[in-house]
């Protein structure tokens, strides 16, 4: 997919790294580039804002898990609070 | 003698000095429980299943609980957690599923996500992004658990934790590299497969967007 012009970075390239464009995980020349290209190149910035609306929908549809009750208070009692029974003092008694 | 400190003072103040049991379980549920539902979430995409997810974060507050005097105090406790859960995942869950040992999970991983891609190059005209937002939460859900456990691990990692690539390398024991195109074709197939839920729901028709 490309708008048919010519761009200083090829189309390829900037799909390619859009991901790690949008999460912030590409050097500041490279970012600045593709940053250029997408104000030019409306297919590649269409691609942009799609990556972003699902990113989105992952999002919200996480938001709507709900930890089950009381798993809080069974780590709680399991895991953390059974320590306190096991220190050596105890242990002699 | 200064009166003792509290378990948190204490460690801020003496980190060469052990702590009790009792001052480490205090500190481990004040500290680590906070990450329950964060946790939780990634569990359950992890495992596709609520009765799983919640064997497989007890066993993981276990584990960090017993590996906790070893952490390095200071350091990302969230980012460890998540390896906790990553590791214990694969080590527990997955061995438990019984794949086939000559079989690599990667290249299972790697043949599924070829047949998304493949099918979503092939098929007519994408729907609109906006019909996609017309999609219910159970919809991306289900498109989630269709792509395979790397790709799925590291798009919710990135996206829902907001974990950084380096972060995510080190939770899902990859190069950085390796996470960057999870992420990339983790998004892509996802994009994908929202469009054929779309297009199944009558989405894109709705939408002006399928035309011949």
């Amino acid at each position: 997919m490309s708008c048919g012009r010519p761009h200083e970075t090829p189309c390829s390239q900037v799909v390619a790294s859009l991901s790690a464009y949008i999460d912030g995980e590409v050097g500041a020349e490279e970012y600045r580039l593709i940053a250029v290209h997408l104000t030019e190149c409306p297919p590649c910035e269409h691609q942009r804002q799609e990556v972003r609306r699902v990113q989105a929908l992952v999002v919200r549809a996480s938001a709507s898990i709900a930890t089950p009750e009381g798993l809080r208070a069974r780590i709680q009692a399991t895991v953390v609070s059974d320590t306190s029974h096991r220190r050596p003092a105890d242990d002699q008694e | 003698m200064p009166e003792a400190p509290s378990a948190m003072d204490q460690h801020s103040s003496d980190p060469s000095r052990e702590l009790s049991d009792e001052e480490l379980s205090t500190l481990f549920a004040t500290d680590a429980l906070p990450y329950l539902d964060q946790l939780y979430g990634t569990a359950l995409r992890m495992t596709r299943s609520p009765a799983d997810a919640e064997d497989l974060v007890q066993e993981t507050y276990a584990k960090a609980f017993a590996a906790y005097r070893t952490f390095q105090q200071g350091t990302n406790l969230r980012a460890w957690l998540f390896r906790i859960l990553r590791n214990t995942f694969i080590n527990d869950y997955r061995k438990a599923q019984r794949q086939p040992r000559f079989q690599p999970t990667d290249e299972l991983g790697d043949a599924q996500m070829l047949d998304i891609e493949t099918r979503s190059a092939g098929g007519s005209r994408s729907a609109e992004i906006e019909a996609l937002e017309l999609l219910g939460d159970d919809d991306v859900s289900a498109a989630l658990a269709e792509i395979p456990e790397e790709f799925r691990t590291a798009v919710v990692l990135a996206d829902v934790e907001g974990f950084s690539y380096r972060e995510i390398a080190d939770i899902m024991d990859s190069p950085v590299g390796t996470v960057m195109s999870r992420v990339h074709r983790g998004r892509k197939a996802l994009r994908g497969l929202l469009d054929e839920y779309a297009k199944d729901r009558g989405l894109v028709g709705a939408q002006g967007g399928e035309q011949s």
